[in-house]
């Protein structure tokens, strides 16, 4: 298998629709997007709730396949590929960062982190101190014991960035990372996010409702109704 | 390895479900080791005694042959005779010694108690046939044989009933208002295969018993020492050609007698309690299979449950493999850990049934390691099916899971 890694992965959407069947009626959350993200960019994805922004990140993010239309890392079809192809991608190339954070619960922050690499079969050693750096690195250090109950929102979703950029993902995904959070909060993650970005020099798409978060990544991509308004 | 290690930690997370969930298979272990562990003891304890009959034993009983087929202890008919046993004696070469006897039950009386027991009407060579002994005094002879004397030797139970703690020998019992000379003591022999208790009766002679107490001819069964174990084929011949002409049936005709080696009874009894074994293995695996649901049913609440974090652990990149392999663990940890306490509580209970009762009860190792290990083997199959749903999750769908 290629190795897509980063830095900087490209996205390239072709014509992708996504219909979700509920109790036998289609729903239409995409109609037909085709969209290329260069690798090293940061995207903001902006829209209206139910606008299907979220959906377009969640096909980014390889955890649901396209009803129709293709989707590429690179020059490499991804929307295709099996659900363990697509495991060992999400693992190796894309780290994602939710609204809820989605910490496991009753699992310390240092074993959260070290999920992905435990998937990645690195020693048990190995991951632990990889962790650690890690939650240190986003001021989670002295916090490696706590579990997700124990934590307030920003220091849970820290611990959720630390658990995405375990594995050097090529392509950072956050699906409103700053949604749930006080003002203070949100800032801390988005900087933190930006400053990852210009480390890593990774590809970053945010879906946000906040044209305030918006204005701090290079371009803006509008869905609205399932379609693409226009790119700024 | 991590991954089985995950499933087991996940275990720990949640103790009492886990403990709850392994004590049904701990149950149908434990049941299944008790209880093939008595059965075989049974049958050890069957294989015994009817060793201790004898081996080159030959049983004759009348008319246990009825129109539906074998009947097996069913002769009730009168058609053997001291005669026959006298004739069994003296003509079969492969017969070292042969004894008729006879039984009742009857009031038995000393001078300071009363016993109810069996009085067994014996030729004195019933003694050497069932190799018994004594332990004090005599057995009587063909003297009183013939003379229908009113001697009696008693089984040990009935001579401490009777007379406690002094000695019986020479003093009088009374057998149906009849004084009979005590002359001698048997030493203790125990339980009978047949399940009577062989130190509670009262020997007399055959023919005192047959006319002053039961008023009849017959024997009720002829016992027959063949010389040697493999001599038995050839001596249940002689005694069946010696019946048959001295009772007039002839060739190809139903015999009005059967004859049992004591060595085909321990063969049958051994089958039976073979059937017996496999039998309380069968439902005891029932039990087991119980607890296999339970595991089951735990898991796919378990699945059901945890789905988010399926979908979050998909979501950072474990396969379906890896889900399924983590799941499939728990399972496997849960049998193993309620097989392997089953197993343990099933020995320990097993050592206490032979304190508590003296039962032999053998161990038996190799079946404790299938149990264990095909109770663990269930278990992880029953942990299959939640295992795979819970890999063939959607991840997107997981997530949103509440």
């Amino acid at each position: 298998m290629t190795k897509i890694d980063g830095p900087g992965i490209s996205v390239h959407l072709e014509a992708v629709t996504k219909i979700y069947s509920v109790s036998g009626e289609e729903l239409p959350a995409l109609r037909g997007v085709s969209l290329s993200i260069g690798g090293g960019e940061s995207v903001a994805i902006v829209g209206s709730s139910g606008s299907g922004k979220s959906t377009l990140l969640h096909l980014m993010g390889l955890l649901d396949r396209p009803t129709s239309g293709s989707l590429s890392f690179g020059d490499r079809r991804v929307d295709t590929l099996s659900a363990t192809d697509r495991a060992v991608l999400r693992n190796r190339s894309i780290g994602f960062i939710f609204q809820n954070f989605q910490l496991i619960p009753r699992t310390s922050a240092l074993e959260n982190v070290e999920m992905p690499l435990l998937y990645r079969g690195l020693p048990a050693r190995e991951r632990r101190e990889h962790a650690r750096d890690l939650l240190a690195s986003v001021g989670m250090g002295d916090r490696e014991r706590h579990t997700s109950s124990q934590l307030s929102g920003g220091q849970q979703q820290r611990v959720a960035i630390a658990r995405a950029i375990a594995g050097s993902p090529g392509l950072l995904l956050a699906d409103e990372p700053t949604g749930n959070l006080d003002s203070r909060s949100a800032s801390t993650i988005l900087d933190l996010l930006l400053s990852l970005r210009d480390r890593f020099k990774t590809t970053l798409v945010l879906v946000t409702h906040d044209m305030e978060v918006a204005r701090h990544l290079s371009r803006t991509i509008r869905v609205r109704d399932g379609q693409l308004e226009a790119s700024s | 390895m991590t991954l089985i290690l995950l499933g087991i930690r996940s275990l720990l997370k949640n103790p009492y479900r886990s403990i709850l969930t392994s004590l049904g298979i701990l149950i149908g272990v434990l049941s299944v080791v008790v209880l093939t562990g008595i059965a075989s003891g049974a049958k050890a304890l069957v294989l015994q005694s009817i060793q201790n009959l004898g081996p080159n034993l030959l049983v004759v009983i009348p008319g246990s042959v009825t129109d539906s087929g074998a009947q097996v202890g069913g002769g009730t008919d009168t058609t053997l005779t001291a005669e026959d046993a006298q004739a069994i004696r003296s003509q079969c070469p492969d017969i070292w010694n042969a004894s008729g006897a006879l039984r009742t039950a009857a009031q038995v009386q000393s001078p300071h108690a009363n016993w109810s027991t069996v009085i067994l009407g014996a030729e004195p060579s019933y003694l050497p046939v069932r190799d018994w002994r004594l332990a004090r005094g005599g057995f009587f002879g063909d003297q009183e044989e013939r003379g229908m004397a009113r001697v009696a030797v008693l089984g040990r139970i009935v001579a401490s009933r009777l007379f406690g703690l002094s000695d019986p020998i020479g003093k009088f019992v009374q057998i149906n208002h009849a004084p009979f000379r005590v002359i001698g003591i048997l030493s203790s022999k125990g339980q009978s295969p047949m399940g009577m208790n062989q130190d509670d009766m009262v020997v007399v002679p055959l023919s005192t018993l047959q006319s002053q107490i039961m008023g009849v001819t017959y024997v009720g069964v002829i016992l027959a020492a063949a010389t040697s174990p493999d001599r038995i084929g050839a001596a249940r011949r002689e005694i069946n050609g010696i019946l048959r002409l001295r009772h007039h049936i002839p060739s190809g005709g139903r015999p009005d007698f059967e004859i049992q080696a004591m060595s085909d009874i321990a063969k049958t009894a051994g089958r039976l309690s073979l059937i017996l074994t496999v039998l309380l293995a069968l439902i005891a695996s029932i039990s087991l299979i119980v607890g296999g649901v339970g595991i089951l049913n735990i898991m796919l609440v378990s699945v059901r449950e945890r789905t988010r974090e399926i979908g979050i652990r998909m979501a950072i990149g474990a396969r379906p493999r890896d889900i399924l392999v983590q799941f499939l663990s728990e399972a496997a940890a849960l049998s193993f850990f309620g097989a392997v306490a089953g197993g343990a509580g099933g020995v320990l209970s097993l050592l206490g049934i032979h304190l508590a009762v003296g039962w032999p009860t053998p161990l038996p190792w190799i079946g404790l390691g299938l149990t264990v290990a095909g109770a663990t083997l269930l278990g992880i199959l029953f942990g299959l099916y939640p295992a795979w749903r819970a890999s063939r999750l959607d991840p997107m769908e997981a997530l949103r899971y509440e």
